[in-house]
């Protein structure tokens, strides 16, 4: 029997806009394990959205197609009842809850279901003891890791009976460890309580063998795999190694930790740890998902608390003035838009003229090489807020070499960028970072072609921050 | 299947859940930003009274209390956005520990009637800037009845009342008028809220 | 007390107090309050700092009705320093004896508020700590870009509106795939009951409150 039967479906954002999905036909078989691949931004999460009844509730408009889920059409379902049926798992797992505690959030998701209250309590625990997390019951949701938070929504989609579970790349939050148990609750649930399972991802590592059907989806289309294990054999991760210098003796030291203790909550991220940030050099920043990586960016500028000390050039980073220390340091954050002050892309870049520590460097012919060699040239007059996230990083990145500050914090500046970005930003930061002296310390999940661009890697591991010469990674072959 | 959904097409009157969240995310997102501001409010207060001119403290800021009412009716153009809005914002001042408790709800509930007035003259046709104009006059009209009977403004001499009106427009004009419409400019300008 | 009869009550007496000219009467309801929050066991901290913020204003209202007053102007100044005391013992009942949780959902059972205000509230509230922190992050991302950004800036507030848009859309996107329809018939996990004696000692609170009102106290 099919769990979704999709016909012919076609969508968009805007009226005016582009068709996201065209003419998409999907059909999922009841109680399979299914993943669905594709890009970054292709539309998966799109997708997802429109099956779990949240688009066009939300968002954009169906031009044509049909739904059937349980073989009844969803045209006259409100959003109550999609939510019975399908359980939607945001990628970012924070995203999911809107209460304060793990039990507010599952009282709230059965009140609105209308179960009698003498049943809530005993629901709640069944549910959570499913997943083996009952003893997370009182806890806050916000002392929650990523992964921990993806169990909560999983008991929650137990307790609302929902057969169909979609998660929209769930691993994107959480380490290795938790990873590999999700995946086996995942395919545990398929076995023992028949849900049908749909995952959206862009890497496909770790999936062969829990699989039923595998679906490509391009270009608006989504496309069973006839033979996946060709596929997966071009997913096979190969083991590749990154090497650095180890930090001499005669290196000067910008940035001075000591025994610095971090926490997020209630939970200890970083102990004691004692390490100087060099002058002048390139520094790759590695660590798994959730060990503290921004929240040290975060105590490096004045962001988050600490205990211990935190010193730039021997003095008390506490003691600087906070608009001139914020000049000393710089951070590029996650979110470019935190980065914007103005409306367009010329704008944004004449602010960082006026404000630059090297006024002689950054002549108009120089800016307007650096803006066609990242290819936003012909974007001067846009808005910041409409261009792409590829866009706005690349712009983001190069207002904030423009300035020059003498500490440039980078936090994942290469998500969202293709291969050919990534080559371009990463030698325009060598580049600058050389000629004005800069010290970069870079967060950075994507390690590809970085090979090179670094002096030194320092490594986050069991709370500890130590200089590591060898960095092993996994990589599609 | 081209369900007919309620939030892409709004009316004046209904608000979606989302337009209620977005409300009271923009009223704690003012309260946070003008908490930075009650240290310098005690400053200017306490200088204030030590020359006899306590309330000034009171009616300089008091524009900025007035903030989320004017821009949520400016960004949602709902009947009624801006009065929900205000009370939404004094309801997180009170929660948040705003000095003055209570009397923060009445004064947000009076301060947001006292904005939408304005936009209600206007048929709720005009959110810009005659809707706005109109909004910060109503405003400093309505709260500065309600300062004269709760805090006895009409018990001060003539001049002093006349003064304290004055700084109170200047205020609200600012803050509530020229400042919420520099906003909407950027927001309009920036297209964030174009959702066709 | 219910929450919501308590807010309506706290509200009654606010706005009425507003029109009363008793010092006697001030100083009657902010004891009143006073004791209900020791009787509530409010901390010693938090009352000690009612009456410590409280200073600056009622000593600025003070002295400039005796500077600017007109009439009798000593009145006028005891009158609506005393008020000032009144309304911040007041406000902290409704701040300190219970929790926008409860007032809420009291709200939504009691007086039928719609369940998408008492819960589109409720998640923007929830959301409180991460303003916070947000706002500092603007301010500093703004600093090391060479701006400084002031409570009269407006870029500081259309970036509160835009991360507002953001926030808001996936609250509601939560809420709704955890079920949440405003059309629904939601049970209640915590019920808010109003007893009898809720209705009596309001009552009583608003039969002496119109005897301080009419007797013609000082």
């Amino acid at each position: 029997m099919d769990k979704l039967v999709i016909n012919d479906l076609t969508f968009r954002y805007k009226n005016s806009g582009p068709d996201i999905i065209k003419d998409l036909d999907f059909t999922l078989q009841l109680g399979t394990f299914n993943v669905l691949y594709g890009p970054s931004g292709c539309g998966k999460s799109t997708l997802m959205k429109i099956i779990a009844g949240l688009y066009p509730e939300f968002s954009g408009h169906v031009t044509s197609g049909k739904m059937y889920i349980d073989s009844e059409d969803v045209d006259d379902w409100n959003t109550q009842d999609f939510s019975k049926h399908v359980a939607f798992l945001f990628q970012n797992p924070n995203d999911q809850f809107s209460m304060t505690t793990v039990k507010r959030e599952f009282i709230f998701t059965l009140e609105n279901l209308g179960l009698p209250i003498e049943q809530i309590e005993e629901t709640i625990d069944r549910s959570l003891e499913r997943v083996g997390i009952l003893n997370f019951k009182d806890r806050k949701l916000d002392t929650l890791s990523g992964g921990e938070l993806q169990k909560v929504s999983l008991a929650i989609t137990l307790a609302m009976n929902s057969d169909l579970i979609m998660l929209d790349e769930p691993f994107a939050c959480i380490d290795i460890k938790s990873r590999k148990q999700l995946l086996e609750l995942l395919k545990d649930l398929q076995e023992n309580d028949h849900k049908t399972i749909l995952i959206t991802d862009h890497d496909l590592m770790g999936y062969q063998g829990i699989v039923d059907d595998l679906y490509h989806f391009d270009d608006g289309q989504v496309q069973p795999v006839l033979k996946p294990a060709e596929v997966f054999a071009t997913y096979q991760k190969e083991n590749r190694q990154l090497l650095f210098d180890k930090p001499g003796d005669t290196v000067e030291s910008i940035i001075d930790l000591h025994e610095l203790n971090l926490q997020n909550g209630a939970k200890s991220l970083i102990n004691s740890a004692s390490v100087d940030v060099f002058k002048g050099k390139m520094i790759l920043l590695t660590g798994e998902n959730g060990t503290g990586k921004s929240t040290l960016f975060s105590a490096l500028t004045r962001l988050h608390d600490y205990r211990g000390s935190i010193k730039y050039l021997k003095k008390d980073i506490l003691k600087y003035n906070q608009r001139k220390y914020a000049r000393y340091v710089g951070l590029i954050f996650q979110d470019s838009q935190m980065q914007y002050l103005k409306l367009t892309v010329e704008d944004e870049i004449k602010l960082s003229l006026k404000h630059t520590n090297y006024p002689d460097f950054w002549t108009d012919d120089v800016v307007e090489d650096y803006l066609k060699q990242l290819n936003l040239a012909h974007l001067k007059d846009h808005v910041v807020y409409q261009l792409s996230g590829g866009q706005k990083k690349k712009l983001q990145i190069f207002e904030m070499l423009i300035l020059g500050d003498p500490v440039l914090l980078m936090d994942e500046p290469l998500a969202g960028l293709d291969l050919h970005s990534t080559k371009t930003v990463m030698k325009l930061i060598k580049t600058v970072a050389s000629e004005q002296e800069l010290t970069v310390l870079m967060i950075s999940h994507q390690l590809g072609g970085l090979q090179d661009f670094f002096d030194y890697h320092l490594q986050l591991k069991n709370q500890c921050l130590t200089y590591t010469e060898v960095l092993n990674y996994e990589s599609i072959s | 299947m081209n369900r007919q959904t309620t939030s892409n097409k709004p009316s004046a009157l209904s608000y979606s859940l989302r337009d209620i969240a977005f409300i009271a995310l923009t009223g704690v997102f003012c309260g946070a930003i003008f908490f930075g501001t009650s240290l310098s409010y005690n400053f200017l207060a306490a200088g204030m009274a030590a020359i006899g001119l306590g309330p000034f403290a009171n009616d300089v800021l008091l524009g900025l209390w007035m903030i989320a009412g004017p821009l949520a009716a400016m960004l949602t153009q709902k009947i009624g956005a801006s009065t929900i809005g205000e009370l939404l914002g004094s309801f997180v001042e009170m929660i948040l520990g705003g000095q003055w408790g209570a009397a923060t709800l009445i004064s947000g509930l009076i301060q947001g009637v006292g904005n939408g007035l304005g936009f209600a003259m206007t048929g709720y046709k005009r959110f810009d800037k005659l809707g706005l104009l109109l909004s910060t006059i109503t405003g400093t009209l309505v709260t500065f009845g309600w300062s004269m009977i709760n805090e006895g403004y009409g018990k001060y001499n003539f001049g002093f009342i006349l003064l304290l009106l004055l700084v109170r427009f200047i205020s609200i004009g600012f803050f509530a008028g020229v400042l919420v419409y520099w906003i909407n400019k950027l927001v309009e300008k920036s297209g964030i809220l174009n959702r066709d | 007390m219910n929450p919501s009869l308590k807010l309506g009550l706290v509200l009654i007496i606010s706005f009425e107090l507003a029109f009363m000219q008793s010092v006697i009467a001030n100083l009657v309801v902010a004891a009143l309050g006073l004791l209900y929050l020791l009787f509530k066991h409010v901390s010693i901290k938090k009352i000690l700092w009612m009456f410590l913020v409280s200073i600056i204003p009622v000593f600025g209202t003070w002295f400039s009705f005796y500077a600017h007053g007109s009439g009798d102007a000593m009145h006028s100044a005891w009158l609506l320093s005393t008020r000032v005391y009144a309304y911040i013992f007041l406000g902290g009942i409704l701040s300190y004896t219970g929790t926008v949780d409860e007032l809420l959902g009291s709200l939504e059972q009691n007086c039928r508020l719609p369940s998408k205000f008492v819960y589109g509230t409720l998640g923007a509230f929830n959301f409180a700590p991460r303003v916070v922190v947000t706002v500092k992050q603007m301010k500093t991302a703004a600093m090391m870009r060479g701006e400084a950004l002031h409570v009269w800036s407006p870029e500081i507030f259309f970036k509160s509106i835009l991360i507002s848009l953001r926030w808001s859309d996936n609250l509601s996107q939560a809420m709704v795939s955890h079920g949440f329809n405003e059309t629904a018939t939601r049970t209640h996990y915590d019920t808010y009951a109003i007893p009898w004696w809720n209705w009596l000692v309001a009552g009583v609170c608003l039969v002496g409150l119109q005897f301080l009102a009419f007797s013609g106290l000082f």
